[in-house]
Formats: structure tokens, C-alpha cells, sequence
């Protein structure tokens, strides 16, 4: 984990570069980051939806798993639809809820896969982000 | 069973006659059988004490298991079976399936499998626990997770009634074992992560009508609670509480979604008429959101156990600001406190106060840390009864989005539900412990009715600058409010202890070893390794003149859940050494109970 925290933030000091990925059929990236922590609004979004959504008591702080399996690995392996589908219909039982009929966590979907990806692509280095100033 | 039925009815006849609490004949018999565990605590009291003594100090190394039994559920075992003469009555977690076996042959005589919405896991906030069933008038009680509370017939298993105790779909469900006091079933209510409003209930044993309800927050009228009669510590001294004590210390209405839950371990007084409990946490953990003291949330509570009127109050962690839940039993001893007799109510908080008071009034005798490392707050103030909390450790001063860093102890206290045991013989309690701190960052969050209501991010670890160990198995003195020795351990002891008069103490470890040690110095006198992690609490009863001893074994629970990983600290080259992670060396899921005993005659 050390190693390539450090590359990211040397590219970020000496080239004062963002890592951005980029959304299938989408000209904006899916999320972008500097430092890896300081992230655009909607991955800031997709944050504080997984906070409020206390995602952590089960996924852990750092989405590396606790009763609920890592969303570092689980996201490496799931495609952007198969993450939706399983968010929104749960995994009842394994004790993921449906969170379909949850306003909030439906509305900003694309924003918590945003950041969940960055996570798990390990461009984000740390659970905690902070919005990047414009 | 016909007979006791007969007898229980003409002795309801006679109380309602003279407006008595009338007592379950049925539960009174089985418990004045030494040989039974007719009671998850083996008494009223709460004090997991048995008379039984043919296992001793002695040959307590010669223990060997006598049988086994697959509860076919993985997740976490809490709560132990009930012994009721030639019957033990087996529950799981989630789904919540009963066994009746036959002692004599170990045939299952029935089986109860309720039908549970799969959705009610996802709105447990920590495991699937049960904490297992009650006893009384010729019934099996099964509080489920759903809040269906049912009666059972114990010798067919056929449901004699069923109530609905809460609405799952707000996140009110059930983990707490319902307790038969008299002949009313008392439970209580799960949700302070959901923003639920606690209560508690009591329920006929007959019909399963509902006698009364009284809130933890919110009007006088519905908290049950007289303003001039229900007394609390004040200022050095009893005193009334007064009008809208509750209401007073909210913002606006957010009392209705204020938490005050009540999961825990009952406890009662039959002299008195006094039922005991704790409230747990306020909701949200985000406390800058909710400025008052939050009453009544975080209290030690006695209520007449006729009408659930509150007899006496106290607030052991205003404006809690860790998550540190008041539900922690209430044991109930006669003890010695600073050289006076006295009718005691001991309990071992989530806050890592130990605290000592008249069960009779509702006064404070003592209040002392029971685990040195605890930060959050210098002392409890003897007159004022409040902590005095250091700013630092401020989750409410240092505010949201801010990471309050070190706390001691960590959410999960310095003992959380899991039933210490109280030993008559040296009027000290052995309590099974946490030795963990935590980082706590409150973030602000919206109300949404059946949502996680939460709002703060927290990481654990083993408490710092000390073995590095999880857990103490300790001996406390409540007269004087001091540890009288200390044992450590690797993880959190989360398993109910077993006090004998054998002289033997008897926990679980969460990697999985039933230990035995000695009432004098807590040496170790022996161990076995369970098939999992051990989180339920140990029991024991006489069959065909032999006493066994038993515990379920199934790691999960609060404390299991960090078993998996996620428990370090963000940023931090240490991590957690021996914390939950390396748990996983020793433990998988699995349920099964292991009964024990000592070979040949």
C-alpha cells in the first residue's frame, strides 16, 4: 500500500497531474483525485453516502471488510452495473440490504461507485476525501 | 405440566384477589431446583451463581466433554440453553429456531423453525444475535429478531400466542432474551442505530396481552414516570425528578427518534416489586446534533413490575458522545459497601465505571473506573452522580468531521453485554472485559424513518501502554470499587461467566477456550478449545445426580465482526498488533453447544 501511495503523490507534487478514470461512454472522468484524498464534488458525494449510509459497519472504515467482504477486491471484480444491481436488490442473504428503496444512497449511486472504484483502484488512498478546491 | 397449571391459576385467582404481584408457580418451582437453568442468569438476580459443587477446584482439570450439539446456524452464539428437569431448550441466532432435547437420550422432542422476512438481518446493526429464551407457566418464550415475541408450549413447541413488539421495517427488532418476572414477560427493543425510541414491556404470560409500556425519553405520562414521586441522585441526595424531565434535555422533538433502547439483561427484586434495566445509546452518534443531557437515555432504571411505574432513575452518561449504551445488567446482591450492609445494585458500564447503588432508593454509593486505561472522564462526581469528561476526548467539543483520537474506552466498552457473575461466598463479582480504545469522527446526518441512523466513523484497536491484549478477565470488589486481581487476555472476554460453589470461575474466549480458574487469584485451572469463538455464557445443572457444565460456542457479535479485518488505523505503520484480525488464527464460524462433565460416577 506504501508504494503506491508514494508514486501517486509525486506524480501529484512534480507534475501537479490528476488521476482521473475515465466512465464507460462518458467524456468526464468517473472520478478524479489529487494528493489521494482531495476529490472532485460528485466523488465527495459518493463519500458521504457511504458514511451516511453507515456502509462501514459492515464493509470496515477502510473497505477492507469485516462481517461484509472487502469493497477493495470486491470492486475489482464487479462490473459498474453487477455493483448497482447488487446495492440496489442487496444480497439479503448474506446480509447485504436492498437499498433500493433508500433515496439517498439511489440518487447518488454513480457518485458511490465513483468513489468505492477509486478506492479500490487505489488511486484513493484513504477512506477519508476531502473536496479538491477549484 | 396440567397440574402446575391448575395450581399457578388458583394462586392468580388469590392475587388478583388482594392486588398482588402474583408469582409463575411454574418458574418459581424449576428455579428453587438448584439442579435447573430455568433462567438465562440462573436467578432474579442476575448473579449466574450455582450452589452446585460436585465440580470443584479440585478436579476441575478432570472436566471432559460429555456431548455435543450443532445448533446448524453459523453467526453468533449469545445467551446459553435453559435446563428445566429432563429438558434443555436449544435457540440459534437469526433465524431463531428452538430445539427441545431430551436430556436422557439427546432426542430432539420438538423443533421450532419461525417463518423471519430475510430482510430483518440487514436492519441488525451488529450480528444476528439472540440472547436466548425464558421459562415460565409450562411456556418456552422466544423474543424474535423480527419483535414477535411468542410463548411456546414446552412440550410440544406449539405456539400458544404471539405479540408484535416493535416494527422491524424502523429498525426496531429484538436481540435481548425475554424475562419472566411474576407473571408478566418483560422485553425490550433494539434500534439505537435506526433512531428507534426505547422501551419496555411487559406482556400477561397467559394471553400475552400487553400490561404496560413504559419509554425511555419523552412525555411524563408515556415514560411512566411520576414528576414528584420518581426519584433520581441529586445534588448529594435523592429528589423527584420533576415535570417533562425527559423533554427538558431535547432539541425540539428529537426525542422521538432518540434512541434509549433497552436490549440487555433484566434483572428483579421480588421484596421490592422492582424490575432493573439500562437504556442505551442516544441516537445519532453524531452528538453535536442533539445538544441536552438526552434523558433518559444511558440510565439505570427500577420500575414496579405491576404497572411499570418508575420507581427510581439515574443518568450514568449524559450527553453520551461514544456510543457507551447503559443496557449492561443490573446484578442485584446484598453486599458490603464501605462498611455497611446493604441492598446493592452492581453494574459494569459501557463507560468503564463500575457503579455501586441502593437498589432500594435509587442512590449512589460508588462509581470507580473497573479498567485503568478508561480517559474519557476523570471520575464521577459523587454528589452531582455526572462524569466529569475531559475536553480532549470531546466528540461533542471537538465537533463533527474532526477525528477525536484515543479514547478509552473504545464504543464497544470496557464490558459490553456479556453477564458478569457474582460469587456470594467472597461478595466479589468477576467480570469479563474489554481492553480496547478507539479514534471517533461524528459526522452530521439526516433522519430517514428505517434507514441507519449512525453519523460517526470509528476505528478500534487494543488499548495503548498496556499487555496489548483485547480483554481482563477481572475480580471487583463494589463495596470498595476496586479490582481485587486482574487476568489478562488476548481478545475481549465477550462470554456470560459462571460462578459455582465449587469455587470455580468459568468463562469463553473469543478464540474459542472455555476456562475455568480460581476464585481466589483467577489462575487458570483449566481450558478447552470450543469448535468456534465463544460469546455465550456459560451455564451448568445436575442430571441423573451429575452436574455438567456447559457454553454455545459461535464467534460473531460485535466483537466477532472485527475478526475479518478493517480494525486498523488508517495511516498507521503499526496497525493493530493482537487485535481482532489475528483472531482468524484461531476461530471460524460455527454453532454448536459443548457440555461438560467429570467422567465415571
Amino acid at each position: 500500500m506504501l508504494q503506491p501511495t508514494l508514486i501517486l503523490s509525486l506524480i501529484g507534487v512534480f507534475a501537479s497531474a490528476t488521476v482521473s478514470a475515465n466512465a464507460i461512454s462518458q467524456d468526464k472522468p468517473l472520478y478524479s483525485v489529487v494528493e489521494g484524498y482531495k476529490v472532485d464534488n460528485d466523488t465527495m458525494q459518493g463519500f458521504r453516502t457511504w458514511r451516511a449510509a453507515a456502509c462501514d459497519r459492515c464493509h470496515g472504515p477502510n473497505q477492507e471488510g469485516m462481517v461484509g467482504p472487502s469493497l477493495i477486491e470486491s470492486l475489482k471484480v464487479l462490473t459498474e452495473d453487477q455493483f448497482k444491481a447488487v446495492v440496489s436488490e442487496g444480497r439479503v442473504e448474506k446480509g447485504m440490504p436492498a437499498w433500493k428503496t433508500n433515496e439517498k444512497v439511489m440518487t447518488h449511486l454513480d457518485q458511490l461507485y465513483a468513489y468505492l472504484k477509486g478506492r479500490s483502484d487505489g488511486a484513493i488512498t484513504r477512506a477519508k476525501v476531502v473536496e479538491m478546491k477549484r | 405440566m396440567e397440574k402446575r397449571f391448575r395450581y399457578s391459576l388458583a394462586t392468580t385467582l388469590v392475587c388478583v384477589s388482594v392486588g398482588l404481584a402474583h408469582a409463575d408457580a411454574a418458574l418459581d418451582t424449576a428455579q428453587a431446583n438448584s439442579g435447573n437453568w430455568a433462567m438465562q442468569a440462573g436467578d432474579n438476580y442476575n448473579q449466574r451463581y450455582s450452589s452446585l459443587k460436585q465440580i470443584t477446584a479440585g478436579n476441575v482439570d478432570k472436566l471432559q466433554v460429555a456431548w455435543t450439539f450443532s445448533t446448524g446456524v453459523l453467526r453468533g452464539h449469545e445467551g446459553s440453553p435453559l435446563v428445566i428437569g429432563d429438558m434443555m431448550y436449544i435457540h440459534t441466532p437469526f433465524p431463531n429456531n428452538v430445539f427441545a432435547v431430551d436430556l436422557k437420550t439427546q432426542e430432539i422432542l420438538w423443533k421450532h423453525e419461525p417463518k423471519q422476512d430475510s430482510s430483518v438481518p440487514s436492519q441488525m446493526c451488529c450480528d444476528t444475535v439472540n440472547r436466548g429464551l425464558a421459562y415460565g407457566d409450562g411456556k418456552i418464550f422466544l423474543q424474535r429478531a423480527d419483535s414477535v415475541l411468542e410463548a411456546l408450549d414446552a412440550k410440544s413447541g406449539k405456539v400458544v400466542w404471539s405479540v408484535t413488539n416493535g416494527n422491524p421495517k424502523l429498525g426496531a427488532v429484538n436481540t435481548n432474551a425475554p424475562h419472566v418476572f411474576e407473571d408478566k414477560v418483560i422485553t425490550g427493543i433494539s434500534g439505537g442505530e435506526w433512531g428507534v425510541r426505547g422501551y419496555i414491556t411487559a406482556y400477561d404470560i397467559k394471553t400475552g396481552k400487553q400490561v404496560w409500556r413504559g419509554y425511555s425519553t419523552g412525555p411524563d405520562a408515556e415514560m411512566l414516570m411520576d414528576p414528584e414521586k420518581t426519584m433520581t441522585w441529586t445534588d448529594g441526595k435523592l429528589a423527584p425528578v420533576g415535570k417533562d424531565s425527559s423533554l427538558k434535555t431535547w432539541k425540539a422533538d428529537q426525542w422521538k427518534i432518540g434512541g434509549g433502547t433497552t436490549w440487555g439483561w433484566f434483572s428483579y427484586d421480588k421484596a421490592l416489586g422492582l424490575v432493573y434495566y439500562g437504556t442505551g445509546n442516544p441516537s445519532t452518534w453524531n452528538p453535536a446534533q442533539r445538544p441536552g443531557d438526552n434523558k433518559w437515555s444511558m440510565s439505570i432504571w427500577a420500575r414496579d413490575i405491576n404497572n411499570g411505574k418508575v420507581k427510581w432513575v439515574y443518568q450514568m452518561t449524559p450527553h453520551d458522545e461514544w456510543d457507551f449504551d447503559g443496557i449492561n445488567e443490573m446484578i442485584l446482591a446484598d453486599i458490603d459497601v464501605k462498611g455497611k450492609k446493604t441492598k446493592a445494585l452492581v453494574h459494569f458500564d459501557r463507560n468503564g465505571f463500575g457503579y455501586t447503588l441502593d437498589r432500594t432508593n435509587g442512590a449512589l454509593l460508588v462509581a470507580e473506573k473497573f479498567d485503568p486505561t478508561v480517559n474519557w472522564a476523570t471520575h464521577v462526581g459523587m454528589k452531582t452522580g455526572r462524569p466529569q469528561v475531559v475536553a480532549k476526548y470531546s466528540t461533542d467539543k471537538n465537533g463533527p468531521d474532526v477525528n477525536t483520537k484515543g479514547v478509552c474506552p473504545a464504543a464497544l466498552g470496557s464490558k459490553d453485554q456479556q453477564p458478569a457473575t457474582f460469587h456470594p461466598k467472597t461478595g466479589l463479582f468477576y467480570v469479563p472485559t474489554n481492553h480496547v480504545c478507539m479514534d471517533y469522527e461524528p459526522f452530521a446526518i439526516d433522519y430517514t424513518a428505517g434507514q441507519p441512523y449512525v453519523g460517526a466513523t470509528l476505528a478500534m484497536f487494543p488499548a495503548l501502554n498496556s499487555h496489548g491484549g483485547m480483554g481482563n478477565f477481572i475480580a471487583w470488589d463494589a463495596g470498595k470499587g476496586k479490582i481485587v486481581w486482574s487476568k489478562p487476555e488476548k481478545f475481549s472476554v465477550w462470554s456470560g461467566a459462571l460462578a459455582t460453589a465449587g469455587d470455580v470461575i468459568f468463562y469463553g474466549t473469543l478464540e474459542g477456550y472455555l476456562k475455568a480458574v480460581s476464585l481466589k487469584d483467577g489462575k487458570e485451572l483449566w481450558k478447552f478449545k470450543t469448535p468456534s469463538g465463544i460469546i455465550g455464557n456459560v451455564f451448568t445443572y445436575l442430571h441423573g445426580g451429575k452436574q455438567y457444565v456447559g457454553v454455545y460456542s459461535g464467534i460473531g457479535g460485535w466483537a466477532g465482526i472485527g475478526m475479518a479485518a478493517g480494525l486498523e488505523k488508517d495511516n498507521d505503520g503499526l496497525g493493530a498488533v493482537g487485535g481482532y484480525r489475528d483472531l482468524q488464527k484461531y476461530t471460524a464460524l460455527g454453532g454448536s453447544l459443548t457440555v461438560f462433565a467429570i467422567p465415571g460416577k
